[in-house]
């Protein structure tokens, strides 16, 4: 007989409610990359006035969590869940300020600036970002600590390319060396996003397993 | 005063209990680290209390109850034939559930065990009684009103009225069977209190419906449950705190701290 039932319904609420806004995240981060891609200044407006809502999911996620804890008492796999309910949520909110980031570089970005080479390194990258992402999504999802494990090599290719990136950037146009910078960290934000990803995986194997790997506290793997 | 030279003060092995032809334990076999404090947790009828209840060997006093196994206490076994009992229950001292003060004066109730093993100095005997009342965090709530009855106390006062009656008779354990579920929760909070200060020279043994109360206290954790009804009482499993509430290894204990069974 399960007696705590209230308390169960309410996190898998929480969860339910986790998982919605990774799913709101991912349009999003989709919908960033086809704002870069086409420089379209409208589609970075609407974007940028989107990232409210992440702001407000984290809000309720975390006053949700919040509760829990001082009144629920939680413990073992339903504390640890709670744990990383609170972590996944402020991963989506930093990737949610990243994609705000990079609508804000395109509205600075000339139309004629992006060569064919640029734009597809960079496509490249943000295509695999949202892979990943979507992965880690899937695995909180799934609770499957295999496919969290995999997140890793994923995002060893996409710091490959983006050292690529930097290295075979053209710098030949010194008069518009905002520009180049722009977009040097657009490529960068992509390449950050993925990292989140990596992280939102080991959390997953933390709820899963209650094993803490080495620096994962921090939030700060990859790169 | 580790007892048995590893660590333990005392050891468990392979404990089987019956009443009568009832099984109520079976097979148990757990360590009770030195000046540590043990948790047992588990659902009612689980067997906590008679497994703690073996440990001073209070079941004795059942008719029809036997054991089989050996309980080691600084490397002798308890259980053994010609072991002196009155001297197991000096050493491994008792709280129960509900405060059970003598009907005596608060200073009657803590000099009652020396008394009762021939101490007649005075002047010793108020130095117990004023020790004992210190070291349960009683003293400066009772120090002016000694002579009056035990029993005109608060039910959490009474109840640390009892752990000083059994801190007068210099025990080296110290069992808690159900010490708190009597008492509110700010008396709670004093005897929990008043327990991790008692670590420092006993070796004490919880029983406690209160979950968090085991989580909040001890240093290792037991669970243990009756599978099927009619079934004797088992440990589950059995580690360090932290562990046992943060990432249990066996679904059952998981199952039953997360509340997904009772």
């Amino acid at each position: 007989m399960e007696i705590r039932r209230d308390f169960h319904e309410q996190l898998d609420e929480l969860y339910a409610e986790t998982l919605r806004m990774g799913s709101d995240l991912l349009e999003a981060i989709e919908r960033t990359r086809l704002c870069f891609i086409n420089l379209d200044r409208e589609m970075a407006d609407e974007i940028i006035a989107g990232d409210d809502v992440f702001d407000d999911y984290i809000d309720h996620i975390e006053e949700g969590g919040l509760e829990l804890i001082a009144r629920q008492a939680p413990v073992a796999v339903d504390l640890r869940m709670i744990i990383v309910i609170m972590r996944m949520a402020q991963h989506f909110e930093r990737v949610a300020d990243l994609c705000e980031d990079i609508a804000t570089a395109v509205k600075h970005i000339p139309a004629d600036y992006l060569s064919l080479w640029i734009r597809e390194a960079i496509d490249e990258m943000a295509r695999r970002a949202v892979r990943l992402v979507e992965r880690s999504i899937e695995c909180f999802k799934e609770r499957n600590v295999e496919m969290a494990l995999e997140l890793d090599a994923m995002d060893d290719a996409v710091d490959k390319l983006n050292r690529k990136f930097f290295r075979e950037f053209d710098r030949g146009r010194e008069e518009d060396l905002e520009v180049a910078v722009r977009v040097v960290m657009v490529a960068r934000f992509f390449e950050r996003i993925a990292d989140h990803a990596v992280d939102i995986g080991e959390h997953v194997r933390f709820m899963v397993e209650g094993t803490i790997s080495p620096g994962q506290g921090t939030g700060q793997g990859g790169a | 005063m580790s007892g048995n030279g590893d660590g333990n003060k005392m050891r468990i092995k392979n404990l089987t209990m019956f009443y009568g032809d009832f099984m109520a334990l079976e097979d148990i076999s757990l360590d009770f680290a030195s000046r540590r404090i043990t948790a047992l947790i588990g659902p009612s009828g689980c067997g906590k209390s008679t497994l703690v209840r073996c440990l001073n060997r209070m079941n004795d006093l059942i008719e029809g109850s036997r054991v089989e196994g050996e309980i080691i206490l600084d490397g002798e076994n308890i259980l053994g034939a010609g072991y002196d009992v009155i001297s197991l229950r000096r050493r491994v001292g008792m709280v129960f559930q509900r405060p059970n003060p003598f009907p005596k004066s608060i200073y009657d109730n803590v000099a009652y065990g020396p008394r009762l093993v021939g101490m007649k100095d005075n002047e010793k005997l108020d130095f117990i009684v004023e020790d004992s009342l210190k070291k349960a965090a009683l003293w400066d709530e009772v120090k002016k009103i000694l002579k009056r009855s035990g029993q005109s106390l608060s039910g959490g006062q009474q109840q640390r009225l009892c752990i000083a009656r059994v801190i007068a008779v210099q025990p080296e354990v110290i069992l808690f069977d159900e010490p708190c579920s009597a008492i509110d929760p700010i008396s709670t909070q004093k005897i929990e209190d008043l327990m991790a200060e008692l670590k420092k020279n006993y070796t004490m043994v919880i029983v406690t419906h209160n979950m968090q109360q085991a989580a909040r206290v001890s240093d290792h954790t037991a669970f243990m449950l009756v599978e099927e009804q009619g079934q004797p009482g088992r440990i589950v499993e059995f580690g360090d705190t932290n562990t046992m509430f943060t990432n249990p290894t066996d679904k059952r204990t998981e199952n039953y701290i997360t509340g997904r069974f009772g």
